[in-house]
This record gives structure tokens, C-alpha cells and sequence, in this order.
């Protein structure tokens, strides 16, 4: 059977394009905010309580942590995305793996969100609307030019190629 | 703006410098939207009151009605006066490219929307407005949230004088010259002399109707029906129980029929209004589309333009089997999932040929020789006839009802997508109106090598997806269905669908 020769998520004749390592960076922070945040709470608490059994929750807070460290570069590097003539490919996940086609002429309208991290490590994430809210189609982690570069691009191939609904 | 006396009304407004001619809604709108807070309010305390009985008798006693009727009184009438002003200041105005419409007392509004987007036009007569023949004409151009132009309300002949004109407008159908009227805003002499007023409706030509019959058989044969079998059991059991002496009276009374009694209005409320939503269903064909009108008590009349239905659905729950009847459900972009079921029903109960013919109003070429084979196969079918690819072998031990069933065909101009043993379901979506595809994989879908394809449609009930597919099946579909989606979006007929 051929089936094991062809992987849908990598099809022939496609380059994807990784994102920014910075995006990394910036995930782990947001979860050491999150995760080590809660975790040290916890601890105070648990301090206070001075029971043992309370150190449970910053423990499995922090254990939490150290998955989320050593998944987030490996979720981060799964990321890519291609440009093709007509359609815009972008592919997640090691574990629980998509692929997502947006045709350029079915697209809305593109969003390019950057919070206060991402700004300062100078990435930002791209987001393109169809007219279905199922369209999961955004690419987290691009280099601010590279993010405005493909925006205006996006643009004006789904300009040149718009069509009715 | 000059608002002009209260008693002169559309069509003879005013007109502004841009060429558009602003009228009023009917002067008894008011009335038919301060009826509805005073229904709301009645309803609101019926319930309430009746809710428990003693304290009511007590209330009725003391004399308190007199302050619950003051203040209705007054609920009334602030509503009938936000309702006369907002009648006041809502105006609207057909133009060639759009629709306007200002409305809004503290906060106005001005809305546009754009006829070249229109996705389906629906004439709703309320009951109170039926009575006084009225109707409320709503707009669907395709936005994300509420893009809904509602006119409400306007007399019967004009709101379908206006829907001939606003499909005419939308198809492109040109009067005359754009500026048909002059700078200093009367319309020109050839314009008019061109144009014949007001513009003839598209001829239709009826298709398909649903007798009362079938209605009432649909609905016996469903959810509805089950539950409600269950809830005459449960009141049979209680008195069984009440009259063998072995539960109290007064506790039948405070315990079970408080649960019994909404349970038995539930039950009848989902079977009325499946009554009342689907009474009288009728679908005809047009030049300016497919009209769909339906409705007892409130009918509503839609028009969707041609080539807005972007997906259907077609179920055969498996009560209805026996019977052969299914149902056809459909997305229009705009209606959402949020506007009642009604809305979205392209065809409430139909047999086997109503429901090819439906198929047909919405895809009046498949894209196969044999369109009704292939319908057939979808629809009844399972195994590889016709075409269909079907699913991966290596999850038949996971799914092994639906491991022949379940699969897809793909059609010059359509995907077909099959599945269920027991509930059967078919979806239909024209390749010019994929908006994007997805391919996904989970843990155990990634040992087993298959993949989850779903492909994108605007909000509606109708989500096409198909489970399980085997790895090469699936990278053959995502490529093939985006390419052949863009030879059809590429082939697609203009937004403006007269024209060309």
C-alpha cells in the first residue's frame, strides 16, 4: 500500500517556512508568568498552611512547567507555513498535527496582533479571516517585516483573485 | 434633515441631494412594537404567577393587581413612545449600489448594504402584523455579525414591490442610467419613461410542497414525539400510583407535577413550532432565485439569490426511514447558526424525489452523468458504487456500521460527503464555494495512518468533515479539492447574477 509514502502534511513539491525561534522565547516566558506565577502563590500558601499536602499544587504547577518548557520549542519548530501560487498552507502540531489550505481569493481580511513580549522580541502574529469562522488560519510568530510583508501580499493576491462568497 | 408632518409617509418622501428618495416605515409600526412589550410583560408574569398559586390568590386578594396593572400601564406606554420616536427617525432609502437605512434615537446609525452582496431577501409577517397587513422585509448581505438590514414594517404590496426591485437591483438588472435622477432631485423624464414602475416581480414556479400530513407525521416520527411519549407515561405511572394508594395526593401535586408540567410544555412548544414553522412549506424556483415560504401563524417568505446557498445537508433520522423522508437543511452566509431553525431549512420533510429536487434548485448540475445515481448512492447507498471513496479499512474495528458508509465522491462541480448507518447524512458543497480546507490528526488517528479532512463553510447548520480517511486519500482530496475549488471559484457566475 502507498499510503505510508505520502504524509498529507508534508506534500511534494511544498517548502515550508519555519517561524521565528523567538516566538520560543516569548511562549516560555508567557508560561513561567503563568505557571511559576501560580506555582509560587501556591507555595506561599503552603507555607502558611504549613500543611504537606498543600505543596501538591505548586508541585504539579511546576512539573506542568518543565512539560511546557521542554513542548514549547518542539511545538514552536512544527510551525510552518507556504505560499503557493493560489493557496496559503499552514501546518501545527507534532502530537495532534493540522494543515490548514486558505485559497488567496477566499480570504476577508488579514490581523497582525503583537502583544507587549512578542513586540519586544520583534515578532507578531498573522491571522487571515475567510467567510467561514472555522477557518483556523493564523501564523504566531513571524518577524514584524516579514509579518507586514506577507499581510500586504495576502492582500493584494486575494484582491487580484477576489471572488463572490 | 425636514422630518415633515407625521401623516404623510413613504413611498412620497423626501429626497436628498445624492438622488435617494428617503422614506418611512408604516405609521402603525409603533403600535404592532409596543404589542410586543406588552405581550413580553403578560408573558413574564403569567409565569411568574402562575408559578405558585396561593401567593397569587393572596396578592389578587390584597389588592396588589392594582399596582401590577399601573405599572404594565406604564411599561406600555414608555415603550409605545420609544417606539413612535424611533419610528420618527428611521428612514431608509434604495440607491443603485445599496441599501440605506438610519435608524436610532440616542445612538444613530446609518447603515449601507451593498445589493451587489445581498444574500437572500425574507418577507416575515408576524402575526399582529399579518392581521394588519404588514410586513417586515430583512436583508442578508454576508457579514460576520448581525449584518442583517431589517425594514420593519412596511405594507404587504410595498414590502414585495421592494423585494422585486432590491433582487432586481442585486442581479444587476440596470434602470436606465445609474443617475436616473437629476442633481436637483427629481427623477428625469427618460428615466422614468424607461423604467417601468414599480418593477415587475421575477415569475416563480412552484416545485415542491409539503402537505399538512407529512408535517404531522415528521413530527410524530422524531424527538419530540419520543419525549413526549415518555411524558405520558410519566403522568400515567403517577396515576397508577395516586389511585393503587400508594403515594399521596398532595405529593403527586408539589412534587411531580412540577416536573411533569414544563416538561409537557416543553415537549409542546418544540412540536408547535415545528408545526407552525413548517405549515404550509413551499419552494419555488425563480429567475432571481430560490423563494421559500412557510409559516401558520407567522409566515416568512425568503429569497435566496442564486448561487448563496454555500452547503447543504440532507438527514434521514431513523424514524423516518420506514417512511423515506428527509430533511434538507442548508448555509447561507449571513443566517448563522444564531437565526431560528426555521430560517435554514431548505426542505422541512420531503420524500426521496422532493428531496433530489431540492438538491437540484441548489446544484442543477452535479457534475456526473448520472446526478440521480450518484444522489441515490449518497443518500441510501454504501460500498463503492457510484464512485464514492470510502474510508480506511483499518479503522473498520473502531466504526464497523459505518466503515462501508462512510466515505465521499467528488463531482466536476461538487464534494459529496456520506455518512451514518443508522442517522443517515449527506452533505453537498459546490466547489466554488469551499472557503478553506483542513486536514488534521490526532494520536490514535496517527498509529492507525489515517487523517481527519474537513473542509470550511460559512456559519450554518451544515459543517462538512469526514473522519478517518487514509493517509494518500486524503493528501489526493486536500490537493485535488483546492485546486478544482479555484477552477470553479475562476468559472463562477458574477455576484450581479444577470449579468454576463
Amino acid at each position: 500500500m502507498s499510503a505510508t509514502d505520502v504524509s498529507p502534511f508534508s506534500p511534494p513539491g511544498v517548502d515550508f517556512t519555519g517561524v521565528s525561534d523567538a516566538l520560543i522565547k516569548v511562549r516560555v516566558i508567557l508560561s513561567s508568568i503563568w505557571l511559576g506565577g501560580l506555582a509560587v502563590v501556591g507555595a506561599v500558601i503552603a507555607v502558611l498552611t504549613k500543611a504537606a499536602w498543600v505543596w501538591a499544587f505548586p508541585a504539579v504547577l511546576v512539573a506542568f512547567l518543565l512539560w511546557a518548557l521542554w513542548l514549547i520549542p518542539r511545538q514552536v519548530r512544527a510551525i510552518g507555513y507556504a505560499e503557493r501560487d493560489d493557496d496559503l498552507l499552514i501546518r501545527k502540531g507534532i502530537l495532534l498535527r493540522s494543515m490548514v489550505v486558505v485559497p488567496y481569493g477566499r480570504m476577508q481580511y488579514v490581523d497582525v496582533n503583537a502583544g507587549p513580549i512578542a513586540r519586544s522580541v520583534g515578532i507578531a502574529s498573522l491571522q487571515m479571516h475567510t467567510a467561514s469562522a472555522s477557518t483556523d488560519a493564523s501564523i504566531p510568530g513571524l518577524p514584524a517585516a516579514e509579518a507586514a510583508r506577507l499581510r500586504d501580499q495576502l492582500a493584494s493576491r486575494g484582491e487580484s483573485r477576489r471572488s463572490g462568497l | 434633515m425636514s422630518t415633515g408632518p407625521v401623516g404623510e409617509v413613504a413611498p412620497s418622501g423626501t429626497v436628498t441631494e445624492d438622488g435617494l428618495e428617503w422614506r418611512r416605515m408604516h405609521p402603525v409600526t409603533p403600535v404592532i412594537r409596543s404589542w410586543k412589550a406588552f405581550a413580553g410583560i403578560i408573558a413574564i408574569g403569567a409565569w411568574r404567577f402562575t408559578d405558585d398559586f396561593s401567593t397569587t390568590r393572596d396578592f389578587v386578594a390584597d389588592g396588589g393587581w392594582r399596582f401590577v396593572l399601573a405599572g404594565v400601564g406604564v411599561v406600555v406606554l414608555v415603550a409605545a413612545v420609544y417606539s413612535a420616536l424611533a419610528w420618527r427617525v428611521t428612514r431608509f432609502a434604495v440607491g443603485e449600489e445599496a441599501v440605506h437605512l438610519n435608524s436610532g434615537i440616542v445612538f444613530r446609525q446609518q447603515r449601507q448594504a451593498r445589493l451587489d452582496r445581498l444574500q437572500s431577501v425574507d418577507v416575515v409577517r408576524p402575526l399582529l402584523a399579518r392581521l394588519a397587513g404588514l410586513s417586515q422585509l430583512t436583508l442578508e448581505v454576508a457579514g460576520a455579525v448581525d449584518s442583517k438590514v431589517e425594514l420593519a414594517f412596511l405594507k404587504d404590496e410595498e414590502a414585495v414591490a421592494l423585494r422585486a426591485e432590491l433582487l432586481a437591483k442585486a442581479a444587476g438588472v440596470r434602470r436606465a442610467a445609474p443617475a436616473g435622477l437629476t442633481a436637483e432631485g427629481g427623477p428625469t423624464a427618460d428615466a422614468v419613461a424607461i423604467v417601468p414602475e414599480p418593477v415587475e416581480e421575477a415569475p416563480e414556479r412552484t416545485v415542491i410542497e409539503v402537505p399538512v400530513r407529512r408535517l404531522i407525521g415528521s413530527i410524530a416520527l422524531s424527538g419530540v414525539a419520543v419525549a413526549a411519549v415518555l411524558v405520558i407515561l410519566g403522568l400515567l405511572g403517577t396515576l397508577v400510583l395516586t389511585f393503587t394508594g400508594r403515594v399521596d395526593l398532595t405529593d403527586v401535586v408539589s412534587g411531580n407535577l412540577v416536573v411533569l408540567v414544563p416538561a409537557v410544555l416543553g415537549v409542546a412548544s418544540v412540536a408547535w413550532s415545528r408545526f407552525s414553522g413548517g405549515y404550509g412549506f413551499r419552494a419555488a424556483i425563480s429567475p432571481d432565485g430560490i423563494r421559500l415560504s412557510r409559516g401558520l401563524l407567522e409566515t416568512r417568505a425568503q429569497t435566496i439569490a442564486p448561487g448563496r446557498i454555500q452547503a447543504i445537508e440532507l438527514t434521514q433520522p431513523l424514524l423516518w426511514r420506514k417512511a423515506g423522508w428527509w430533511r434538507v437543511r442548508m448555509n447561507v452566509a449571513g443566517y448563522g447558526m444564531a437565526t431560528e431553525e426555521a430560517s435554514t431549512t431548505l426542505l422541512p420533510v420531503g420524500d426521496v424525489d422532493e428531496t433530489l429536487l431540492a438538491c437540484w434548485l441548489v446544484l442543477p448540475d452535479l457534475g456526473t452523468e448520472d446526478a440521480v445515481g450518484a444522489l441515490t448512492a449518497a443518500m441510501t447507498g454504501s460500498g463503492e458504487a457510484a464512485g464514492f471513496t470510502l474510508i480506511s479499512r483499518r479503522v473498520r474495528f473502531l466504526s464497523p456500521l459505518v466503515y462501508r458508509r462512510n466515505g465521499f465522491l467528488v463531482t466536476e462541480r461538487a464534494l459529496v460527503l456520506r455518512h451514518g448507518r443508522l442517522r443517515r447524512v449527506v452533505q453537498i458543497v459546490p466547489h466554488e464555494r469551499t472557503q478553506s480546507l483542513g486536514l488534521d490528526q490526532g494520536v490514535l488517528a496517527r498509529a492507525l495512518k489515517v487523517a481527519h479532512f474537513t473542509l470550511h463553510s460559512v456559519a450554518g447548520p451544515v459543517r462538512p468533515a469526514i473522519q478517518d480517511l487514509d493517509l494518500d486519500v486524503a493528501h489526493r482530496l486536500m490537493q485535488d479539492q483546492a485546486a478544482r475549488a479555484r477552477q470553479a471559484r475562476a468559472l463562477d457566475r458574477p455576484e450581479r447574477w444577470m449579468e454576463r
